[in-house]
């Protein structure tokens, strides 16, 4: 491996330093080492920021995201690997095949910190193999190895063969859906993690890579370890004194969700057509804990522990979530637990991102319904409520044995525009919206409609806000200040995602948490505005991205069902997204112009320019 | 009725430090073993709260805790109906005093405020007034607004004054609501500057606490203490956690559950509601 001057001892806390190189090109590849630099470390911090930085850096514009011009990076931050809670995660970075934005996908689980103690803050991955290949680190070697005995094997397989053929390690793979490129492929990891969202499964297929399987033995360096203990010590009595991170998510999960926001009327059903499900108790967390949960898991050094493991009559593994629970329940109309569950298995085990998956065959299933798809398809196409054809849909689309299958695999916005309904797709940037209607919502609304990477409620999730009312409640049918929430939701989030840590966590916590956590454990001063700055320097980055990729103001909408057509019954009717009242408010807070493109002086500001 | 609809939205300044010193850190739950009061002690430490508010049985633990500190021992008295004989208040009260206590927390007697017993309530609350100043203690008593008019309310107020109470305090938490702002104005308007004004009951978060402070209490009673002043600091990154919001949403006619009523009180606030100028512009609730 070639390597630039890096030393293991050069002092460093919190990061390791280091980053590895695998161009996947040349005949045999090649593999370079070099340093994190520590301008860029202190910039960006890792996982989705640096991510993010090492992407815009390298491509040029226009690239298309499956050849080997784009790259794909794995990226753990200087928090992954610590004893602070939540810490088990990883952002996987670059040009999403779906949105054609830049895209950051984060997954939980153990890989992450096995990568940063194999000494790595992270893994770009160049080229494209002419043969199926997989990445091998173990600790400071990192190799190639042919793939062929594990290239069409599902995620579950390959992980399997892969774990006890390089025992103690952890693997990310990808599954047939990843290998052929569709572009709803994830990246899993832990059997049921994964980087899910935004196709960079497709990425890692379109490079011939399988599989990246690390074994790391090291670990992380904490420059103020006796602060950093009393601190822990504070932070885990505040996550334990939060109803939702010390009751609600540990005792029924993510799906504990799925009565509330039914509640809220916003509960998506039938495509976003209604907000309210009829029978969302039947596919509730409550429901899930008096039939089919085995038992609790988490990721690593996590005390809150909402994973849940699950058995129905036909088949176990983990979840679902409540993502799942709604993309493949009340979106398509289907009140069979045990059928959700199993096409949850279905994702995990194949590797494909189960909200756009459920969320497309909702769409299919509304085109279905407006006698869209009777020509292609006559009675293969899926109807709302069919449970059984949801799940058989589902293996269709992870095979790619079946017309329909490998249509629905490029998501809902290629399948509607294909067969003449594009209104029917519910995504924004080409990503499918989550699971909460927006018309219930206004400030999760504009976060929708600004997401760097589209449909997204994670980028700034104001769900939390406006329903749960962490940190505090807000009237989420008002549109009044909603501008400058979704700003500071965004560039906190942006921050949290590049220490590499559960969002979860910040139910409990506020950026001021963070900074003094990463302070102590870099042994570099972080004050509360730093770290705030530093998550707005990734949004404004991937703004940049976005534009030069040629998105602009007309991209930062939602389908036209949010702006004009109002939901029929529920808590939420009668409401449409008054989108035009808080987008240019929104421009205006970001320091933006009317076009929603970073000023010069804004961007002076954040040091980037 | 509904509070202004198009007030300016809060911009408060109070530091997270003087939110802590104004919190009475609260746990009052039937099943909580003493480990569990002593957990309630330590955080009151950390955080620097102005009281731990226990139960009766654990005031001599929590003198024992705090001592030597300026976080006080707070106990409830009558709690949770405030149905006991003012006798037995008096009692209860001497002897949470004798044990350490330095506020006690009186639930009146509501039946009796309702009736218009004026001279019966004076007498009761006057009797524990008199034994916590013995053992220069403070009250607070609990008005249970909840299951009062407002008219109601101004006259039980001034009870309080006349009695010499140190604070009147709005729920017990185990009523049919807490507090509000609405009703926490009427409140400081009624006894003025001199006597304290607690607000209780369902104050989950930073936002419910300084709206209750900026309308006049300048005490907190709740059990979501950490969680308020740790999630404070998020309010130092935008005042847009205080935009405005639906004047029904904190208003008590809204908050009447006529399950929880007496039907005479739920049709009052619905009078109320009905009569109010925002009733046409924000009121959803009888569509």
């Amino acid at each position: 491996m070639e390597q630039d001057v890096v030393d293991a001892d050069d002092g460093v806390f919190g990061w390791n330093g280091k980053i590895v190189e695998v161009n996947l090109d040349s005949g045999g590849s090649s593999i370079r080492a070099r340093r994190l630099e520590p301008e860029i470390a202190k910039k960006f911090l890792g996982g989705r920021g640096l991510g993010v930085y090492l992407v815009n850096n390298e491509l040029k514009p226009g690239v298309d995201p499956l050849s080997p011009e784009n790259i794909l990076v794995f990226a753990t931050g200087p928090l992954t690997g610590t004893a602070f809670p939540t810490s088990g995660r990883h952002a996987v970075v670059s040009k999403s095949p779906l949105t054609g934005t830049i895209f950051d996908s984060n997954s939980g689980g153990f890989w992450g910190r096995e990568l940063k103690n194999a000494g790595w803050d992270a893994l770009i991955v160049r080229g494209s193999s002419s043969e199926p290949k997989y990445i091998l680190i173990q600790d400071g070697a990192v190799e190639v190895v042919p793939a062929d005995k594990v290239w069409g094997h599902s995620a579950k397989e390959c992980t399997k063969t892969l774990s006890e053929m390089h025992a103690g390690s952890r693997v990310a793979c990808i599954g047939r859906p990843g290998e052929r490129q569709a572009l709803l492929a994830c990246i899993m990891n832990d059997y049921g993690r994964a980087a899910g969202r935004g196709g960079l499964g497709a990425v890692m297929g379109s490079k011939n890579l399988k599989a990246v399987v690390v074994k790391g033995t090291g670990s992380t360096k904490v420059a103020k370890e006796d602060e950093f203990k009393a601190e822990l010590a504070k932070i885990q009595r505040i996550i334990n004194s939060n109803p939702v991170t010390n009751d609600s998510l540990p005792t029924l999960g993510t799906a504990v969700l799925v009565n509330l926001i039914n509640a809220c009327g916003m509960l998506p059903t039938n495509n976003f057509q209604e907000g309210v499900f009829e029978d969302a108790e039947g596919i509730s967390g409550e429901k899930i804990s008096e039939t089919i949960l085995q038992g609790r898991t988490g990721c690593a050094g996590c005390p809150i522990q909402c994973g849940r493991l699950t058995k129905t009559s036909r088949a176990s593994g983990e979840g679902p979530e409540y993502e799942t629970v709604w993309a493949f329940g009340s979106q398509c109309g289907v009140n069979d637990l045990e059928r959700v569950a199993e096409a949850n298995y279905v994702c995990n085990e194949e590797g494909l991102d189960t909200i756009s998956t459920g969320s497309t065959i909702g769409c299919a299933m509304e085109l279905s319904q407006k006698g869209m798809l009777e020509k292609r398809f006559g009675k293969d196409a899926p109807a709302f409520g069919d449970a059984e054809r949801m799940l058989e849909v589902v293996r269709e689309m992870a095979s790619g044995e079946t017309a329909l299958g490998r249509e629905l695999g490029e998501g809902s916005l290629r399948f509607a525009r294909s067969h003449g309904m594009p209104g029917a797709a519910m995504q924004v940037k080409g990503l499918e919206i989550p699971g909460y209607d927006p018309r219930g919502v206004q400030g999760h609304a504009l976060a929708y409609a600004t997401s760097n990477r589209g449909g997204c409620h994670m980028r700034a999730y104001l769900i939390s806000p406006e329903i749960l009312g962490q940190p505090c409640l807000v009237d989420r049918f008002r549109t009044e200040g909603k501008a400058a929430l979704v700003k500071v939701m965004q560039d906190a989030n942006a921050a949290v995602d590049s220490l590499s840590i559960c969002r979860f966590s910040s139910l409990a916590l506020s950026p001021a948490h963070y900074a003094r956590a990463l302070s102590l454990i870099t042994g570099i001063e972080f004050s509360q505005e730093e770290f705030m700055l530093i998550g707005e320097r990734i949004w404004n980055l991937e703004r940049l991205f976005n534009n030069r990729e040629g998105f602009t103001k007309a991209q930062d909408t939602l389908p036209e069902r949010f702006l004009k057509e109002e939901l029929p019954e529920g808590p939420s009717r009668h409401k449409l997204v008054k989108l035009d009242e808080m987008l240019d408010e929104y421009y205006a807070a970001r320091g933006w112009n009317r076009e929603g493109i970073p000023t010069d002086e804004t961007l002076r500001r954040l040091g980037l320019r | 009725m509904a509070e202004n609809a198009h007030a300016p939205p809060l911009s408060p300044k109070i530091t997270p430090e003087e939110l802590a010193g104004m919190i009475d850190h609260t746990r009052l739950k039937a099943f909580d073993p003493p480990k569990r009061i002593e957990r309630v002690c330590r955080e009151a430490l950390e955080y620097n709260f102005a009281s731990v508010c226990i139960e009766p049985v654990f005031v001599p633990l929590c003198a024992k805790m705090l001592s030597g500190s300026s976080v006080m021992v707070c106990t409830v008295i009558g709690f949770p109906l405030g149905a006991n004989s003012s006798k037995i208040k008096a009692l209860e009260a001497k002897a949470a005093v004798e044990e350490g206590a330095q506020e006690v927390d009186m639930v009146v007697n509501v039946g009796f405020v309702r009736a218009g017993m004026d001279a019966e309530v004076l007498a009761e609350i006057g009797g524990v007034v008199d034994v916590a100043k013995a053992g220069n203690a403070k009250t607070k008593v609990i008005l249970e607004t909840g299951y009062l008019t407002e008219e109601e309310l101004v006259k039980a107020c001034k009870l309080c004054v006349q009695a010499k109470a140190d604070f009147v305090k709005t729920s017990t938490g185990y009523g049919p609501r807490g507090a509000l702002p609405r009703e926490i104005r009427i409140m400081r308007e009624t006894v003025g500057p001199n006597i304290g004004v607690k607000a209780s009951g369902g104050i989950q978060n930073f936002r419910d606490a300084i709206e209750l402070i900026e309308a006049g209490a300048n005490r907190i009673g709740t059990s979501a203490s950490i969680s308020i002043i740790e999630g404070y600091t998020w309010a130092t990154l935008t005042g847009a956690w205080f935009s405005k919001e639906s004047p029904c949403w904190k208003c008590p006619s809204r908050k009447t559950n006529l399950s929880k009523v007496p039907k005479e009180l739920f049709l009052y606030y619905k009078k109320k509601c009905q009569s109010c100028p925002y009733n046409k512009e924000f009121n959803k609730f009888y569509e």
